[in-house]
């Protein structure tokens, strides 16, 4: 018989030393995530916040992941160009004798996904945020803005999709500056991605997807636009889109596999449009507790299958949306808790204008 | 965990860059990760030799073709380097290679990593160099005939499509994908892009997406991505989800005793369409009453995973009761 996985508990100690785990040294078979190294921090520490254990890393820990993460801060070059700013996600070009080429700015370049989450990790982390060049990372975010209103990740070469116009949402408001953004631009793309069954694709024409309609909702949210872009009609469908993707956890498209990750990008969705309370939280919690590790730590996917700090993190904050005791509650579009969100606003009120 | 990590070291003909002779002027350059990393990687000696040697042809800047089958070993190790794939087309262009060549090389990279942004990033750019597609379709086929929902695989292809009008067998294609899968969502949402880009929804083609989708809906009653197709066709219809045909349709599967939840919320969907903006044509399944008891059937029988749901959607038809 299966385990009854509605009683399992959370392996709250598991999770923890899991995540850690993640902060220190990966084995080799790892180094596929070796230009991301940020984002992996990012589930680590947030993971660490949202099972209300930032605190396990003391002081100096947490000020040197502050300073590795300024480290990857790219700076203005000596002409004044932004084009590049933002952070990296890696110390793969991070050398003393890379520093002074002219042309290693084509590559040394900022990304969005890593900038949003090393901004996420420094606030996390109680950082002030004083030592990131807000004016230059607002100019690197515009200068990734392409002509229909999508982002690009990075100057240097990258497709653009939902993804980084979510990234970018989040640095603006995290920064408190939307100057680097043509707001009506992105709003425009984010439109045209809404499918005939009013869920979001990565872009027009592309097929409804958990993740992709996750980074448009949060990215109207952000903007504070959610409500006056679309009709009644629309949003009715696109609730309905999203709560027919729960069949006991949640799924990324119908007629897809449930996976764990997805409870949050879906569940999260539908706190944003008012209607979590249409989700059954049981099922999820049995179907993302059957993914759950209590050995080793950390959630996988699918059931029995390997654990990653991606489906670690977001099975975790996918529960704490949905009232799992002992974690802390999470601010739906943010992805970080709202303990940390709170400390942002705390940032914000030091910034008397913006910082452009 | 441990074994995976021996892999590299299996590979007896491999030898560094540090121990190649006509690597010998090339001064690597160390990665430096700070006095305290953070998500440090324990790097296996072939990556971290890459790597280093990458750098340093970076640093002085060389675009050689010595440096092209060094990105190559690079995005082996790591195709998710973007950084290295942008240095490799510096490289090609500087070169002026025969990107003939570099098509096989990333046809092989998809093949063996159908869910890396990057490579499929890299055939995009390619493919505009050329400004010739005529592989596309096949390459996309090739990928979507192994997993036919990845969805790398399907933006690629609506890019080709898109960018150089290659609509014309798009329907056959999707009708093959479909006869294989009914429930292949991504197939449905393509039979909707190649509609909306070429015959657009004059009448004659609303009709006939109709009753194509009903024919398929008819042999699979609980296929959702089916039914989305419907209601995303009749959204073009001026009656929208209260069409009589459509409504016909449902009525008989109804009453020949089927209970597929995406009949029964259909229906109520149809039902407060009416209620909001008037009746089509008279059918007692789309009365308010009616529609109450579907979302009461649905919320304790049909689809009582999202009892919710259908308790809140209960709330919304309530309002119309008077």
């Amino acid at each position: 018989m299966p385990p009854d996985y509605a009683i399992v508990p959370l392996a709250r100690k598991r999770h923890i030393k899991y995540l850690r785990y993640y902060l220190e040294l990966l084995p080799a078979r790892m180094s596929i995530y070796d230009s991301i190294r940020v984002s992996i921090a990012f589930f680590a520490i947030s993971g660490l916040d949202v099972l209300n254990a930032i605190d396990t890393l003391d002081e100096s820990k947490k000020k040197n992941i502050c300073d590795w993460l300024y480290s990857l801060q790219v700076l203005p070059n000596g002409s004044g160009d932004c084009s590049s700013c933002g952070f990296q996600g890696s110390c793969t070009l991070v050398a003393p004798d890379l520093n002074y080429q002219e042309h290693i700015s084509e590559y040394a370049c900022g990304h969005l996904a890593m900038t949003y989450t090393a901004l996420a990790c420094l606030i996390i982390l109680g950082d002030d945020l004083n030592r990131v060049d807000r004016t230059a990372v607002m100019m690197g975010v515009k200068s990734l803005q392409e002509q229909d209103g999508s982002f690009r990740s990075t100057k240097a070469g990258s497709e653009n999709d939902m993804r980084f116009v979510y990234c970018a949402s989040c640095i603006c408001f995290m920064l408190k500056d939307w100057s680097g953004m043509d707001v009506d631009k992105t709003i425009d793309y984010i439109v045209k991605s809404m499918s005939y069954d009013f869920g979001f694709g990565q872009g027009p024409y592309l097929e409804s997807h958990g993740g992709s309609t996750f980074c448009a909702v949060a990215s109207l949210n952000l903007m504070g636009k959610l409500h006056d872009t679309f009709n009644s009609k629309q949003l009715a469908g696109l609730k309905r889109w999203a709560i027919m993707r729960q069949e006991s956890g949640f799924q990324g498209r119908p007629n897809k596999e449930v996976d764990t990750c997805y409870s949050f990008w879906v569940g999260s969705t539908l706190k944003m449009l008012d209607m979590l309370k249409a989700v059954n939280f049981e099922e999820n919690r049995n179907f993302v507790m059957s993914t759950q590790d209590a050995v080793v730590g950390g959630f996988a996917k699918f059931i029995n299958t390997v654990p990653d700090p991606l489906h670690t993190y977001l099975g975790l904050s996918g529960l704490s949306l949905m009232g799992e005791e002992g974690l802390l509650s999470i601010h739906p579009a943010l992805n970080i808790t709202e303990r940390a969100y709170s400390h942002l606003q705390s940032i914000h009120e030091t910034w008397s204008d913006p910082a452009s | 965990m441990e074994g995976s990590s021996s892999e590299e070291g299996e590979d007896v003909n491999w030898t560094f860059y540090r121990d190649r002779e006509e690597w010998a002027d090339l001064k690597p350059v160390p990665q430096d990760d700070g006095p305290h990393p953070v998500v440090a990687i324990a790097y296996s000696e072939k990556f971290r030799d890459v790597f280093d040697y990458f750098r340093g042809v970076l640093k002085v800047h060389e675009l050689s073709e010595r440096a092209l089958d060094l990105t190559r070993d690079a995005v082996e190790l790591n195709p998710g380097n973007y950084t290295v794939w942008q240095y490799r087309r510096q490289i090609l262009k500087h070169l002026d290679k025969d990107l003939k060549e570099e098509m096989a090389f990333v046809a092989e990279m998809i093949s063996a990593f159908p869910k890396n942004y990057q490579v499929w990033h890299h055939r995009q750019v390619l493919v505009s160099w050329l400004n010739d597609a005529s592989d596309e379709l096949q390459l996309t086929a090739k990928m979507l005939a192994l997993d036919a929902k990845n969805y790398h695989a399907w933006q690629h292809r609506q890019w080709a499509i898109r960018t150089f009008n290659l609509f014309q067998n798009e329907l056959e294609f999707i009708e093959k994908l479909l006869n294989d899968d009914i429930r292949n969502n991504s197939a449905w949402n393509q039979r909707y892009f190649v509609i909306n880009q070429t015959t657009e929804f004059a009448p004659e083609v609303i009709e006939k997406e109709i009753a194509y989708v009903l024919s398929k809906i008819k042999i699979a009653t609980k296929n959702e991505s089916s039914w989305n197709y419907l209601r995303g066709i009749v959204l073009h219809s001026e009656s929208g989800l209260r069409k009589p045909s459509v409504i016909d349709f449902c009525d008989e599967l109804y009453n020949s005793g089927n209970r597929s939840a995406c009949l029964l919320s259909y229906l109520v969907d149809a039902a407060l369409e009416q209620a909001e903006y008037g009746v089509v044509k008279e059918n007692s399944l789309l009365s308010i009453d009616k529609a109450l008891e579907l979302c009461d059937n649905l919320a304790n029988e049909f689809d009582v995973c999202r009892r919710g749901y259908w308790n809140y959607i209960s709330g919304c038809l309530r309002v119309h009761m008077n």
